[in-house]
């Protein structure tokens, strides 16, 4: 919303980690490597489809949320990267494995948690040119989603200088000018620093990552039980960032409501059952008790 | 584009000015607006303005038509390059009302800079809340866990699964978003800034704002059962007589006897209550989590054979409690040894 975060030392150390644990799957599959026999499959127009796909979920080109509400979204992501490696139904799996991590995922004030789009599109091309499976897949989705931030951050910052470009624009009435500055050279640089890290990372990536998911298997499987784990644990935070536009006033009690609802069926109530009550809940706390409670006014945003 | 240089011509000297010569947009015009918004509103986006050159490229058809005279033009693309931002498609009422006012000023009409800014201003930051809450919070989880069910494989339905979950998603989503847009544009250049503000001074935004409250707070509840897993792994066995042993699993016996999803739950109000009351930044969140788990899945604190690979994840998205084998994901699972 309005306030915009700085990322500042939790995004460096948020890319420490990640470069720390691509780094250490790096080094885990040479140096473990018993037999050399990567059965890898990812080729170089393979890996630049991918890389475009990443970029294309970035940008603008498809009706705007053709991009972010739709290929960004892993399992969107998952499918068409199954239909480059030739296995729709696996890639599909496997993005929406993926997926589950960043199911409250919510990108505000210029601020994300992670970057399920790389998560996705990188994540899943690894995993099925690797011939690894869907929790294996979330493994990777957690460290690269984490990874993909990078290119965000530098994205948001960078792209303050096209907006001067534009002033100088607008200063000389050029009304295409100022159009084309927000989104030629934003675009091109986009391109530049999400297409080629992407491309790169699954054609190189591919059969180090493939041997290093494989030894991790073999020699320390608690690694990769620890992301599996951590994909059961993190999308309490996609969660809780949507909690906090919506989880205060006389609206709270809600929450407890739809989380025990679940509990009680056991989880069998679909989650469209869950939003017809919630509506039907709406309408009736608007009806009685109006706006009243909820003071929203953006304070906490 | 002929319509376009005919009144251009004949409105030389009016804009502004407003004696005699009345432009009007055309509905086509509101639309080419609406599309350059649609698609580009996240094109240049930045830490300095967020959306502000993209507002102001969703302007220029608007400013084009409206204004001649060169000033007029360089005041109004500056006008519009200021700092904002809001949720892409209910925030359009904004840029609907704010052309509406350009159009009135285009004519004569006694709005300044101020008025356009603090309609600007004063309104993006209510809708992007409110923006945010029904588009990120309400609809895109829900469609997504509709997907996710399907090109996962459930089971009890499929079994296998099945990409037309990921195509589901992106046709109900995209279009969903794409209608809501239109509607809100529409409705802000037709209600104009007057019709704006009232329906905010009515508080029927508040009360709408609430009611997506109401409805976000029980998906989210929802969601938080079903996505996400927290497991204690303690394990012990107390003797049962007769030499047998009765596994007694604090998780399952203890905590999930006396409250049932306590600690699925208690993580997440710690989230919230680390990110919105402490101001913890989620990606610091994020790291802690994460070596919380890779420590937890450490051997010495793992309990010996717990399938975490099929219990905490996969599986437990379809029968949460404890369920059989057999999901997707479980064939990853390290081998029990």
């Amino acid at each position: 919303m309005m306030r915009v975060h700085d990322p500042g030392p939790a995004a460096k150390v948020a890319a420490l980690v990640s470069v720390g644990v691509l780094a250490a799957l790096a080094f885990a599959g040479p140096v473990l490597a018993q037999d050399g026999t990567p059965t890898v499959t990812a080729g170089l127009l393979q890996a630049a489809l991918v890389g475009l796909g990443y970029y294309l979920s970035n940008s603008p080109w498809l009706f705007g949320n053709g991009g972010f509400f739709g290929l960004y979204r892993p399992l969107v992501a998952g499918l068409f990267v199954g239909i480059i490696f030739g296995d729709p139904v696996k890639g599909a799996e496997i993005g929406a494995a993926i997926n589950l991590l960043y199911i409250g995922f919510i990108s505000a004030g210029g601020s994300i948690p992670a970057d399920p789009s790389v998560a996705g599109w990188v994540g899943t091309a690894l995993a099925l040119a690797g011939g690894l499976d869907a929790s294996a897949g979330i493994a990777l989705g957690v460290a690269i989603g984490l990874l993909g931030t990078i290119i965000f951050f530098t994205r948001m910052s960078v792209d303050a200088v096209f907006a001067h470009w534009a002033d100088d624009r607008a200063e000389r009435g050029d009304i295409t000018g100022v159009s084309r500055m927000n989104w030629l050279p934003p675009q091109i640089f986009l391109f530049i620093i999400s297409f080629f890290p992407a491309t790169i990372a699954v054609y190189a990536g591919a059969p180090v990552v493939q041997d290093a998911i494989n030894n991790l298997q073999a020699n320390a499987p608690w690694v990769l039980k620890g992301f599996q784990i951590a994909g059961g644990l993190l999308p309490a935070i996609g969660i809780a960032l949507n909690m906090r536009f919506i989880f205060r006033g006389s609206v709270i009690p809600y929450f407890f409501i739809g989380y025990y609802v679940s509990v009680l069926s056991g989880g069998a109530v679909n989650i469209v059952a869950i939003a017809i009550i919630g509506a039907a809940l709406a309408a009736l706390h608007v009806t009685f008790l109006g706006s009243r409670p909820m003071q929203a006014k953006g304070a906490e945003a | 584009m002929s319509t376009e240089t005919m009144q251009g011509t004949g409105s030389g000297m009016g804009a502004g000015g407003g004696e005699g010569q009345k432009v009007a947009l055309t509905r086509g015009d509101v639309q080419r607006s609406f599309w350059l918004w649609t698609f580009f509103s996240h094109a240049n986006y930045n830490y300095e303005r967020l959306q502000g050159t993209a507002f102001a490229q969703a302007m220029t058809p608007i400013i084009r038509k409206l204004y001649k005279d060169p000033e007029e033009i360089k005041a109004a693309l500056k006008r519009h390059l200021v700092f904002f931002n809001t949720e892409p498609n209910v925030g359009g009422i904004i840029h609907g009302a704010v052309i509406a006012m350009e159009e009135q000023r285009a004519n004569g009409a006694d709005i300044d800079d101020d008025a356009i800014n603090s309609v600007k201003s004063g309104l993006m930051g209510p809708l992007a809340g409110i923006g945010d809450s029904i588009s990120q919070g309400t609809i895109t989880p829900i469609l997504l866990t509709l997907g996710i069910g399907i090109a996962a494989g459930n089971p009890t339905i499929t079994g296998d699964g099945n990409p037309l979950g990921s195509i589901i998603y992106l046709v109900l989503e995209v279009g969903i978003m794409l209608a809501l847009a239109y509607f809100f544009w529409m409705q802000g250049y037709d209600r104009g800034r007057v019709g704006v503000m009232e329906l905010l001074r009515s508080g029927a935004l508040d009360r709408f704002l609430t009611g997506a409250g109401v409805l976000g707070n029980m998906v989210m509840g929802a969601l938080t059962f079903q996505f996400v897993h927290v497991y204690l792994t303690l394990h012990f066995g107390i003797p049962a007589g007769g030499g047998n042993v009765t596994d007694f699993d604090i998780n399952r016996d203890l905590l999930n006897a006396m409250v049932p999803g306590l600690l699925p739950l208690g993580l997440v109000l710690l989230s919230w209550w680390l990110i919105a009351r402490r101001r913890m930044s989620p990606l610091w969140l994020l790291v802690v989590l994460v070596v919380v788990a890779l420590v937890g899945a450490f051997p010495i604190f793992a309990g010996p054979d717990t399938p975490f690979g099929c219990e905490s994840i996969l599986n437990a998205f379809f029968q949460p409690a404890y369920g059989a084998n057999g999901a997707l994901g479980c064939g990853a699972a390290p081998p029990a040894s």
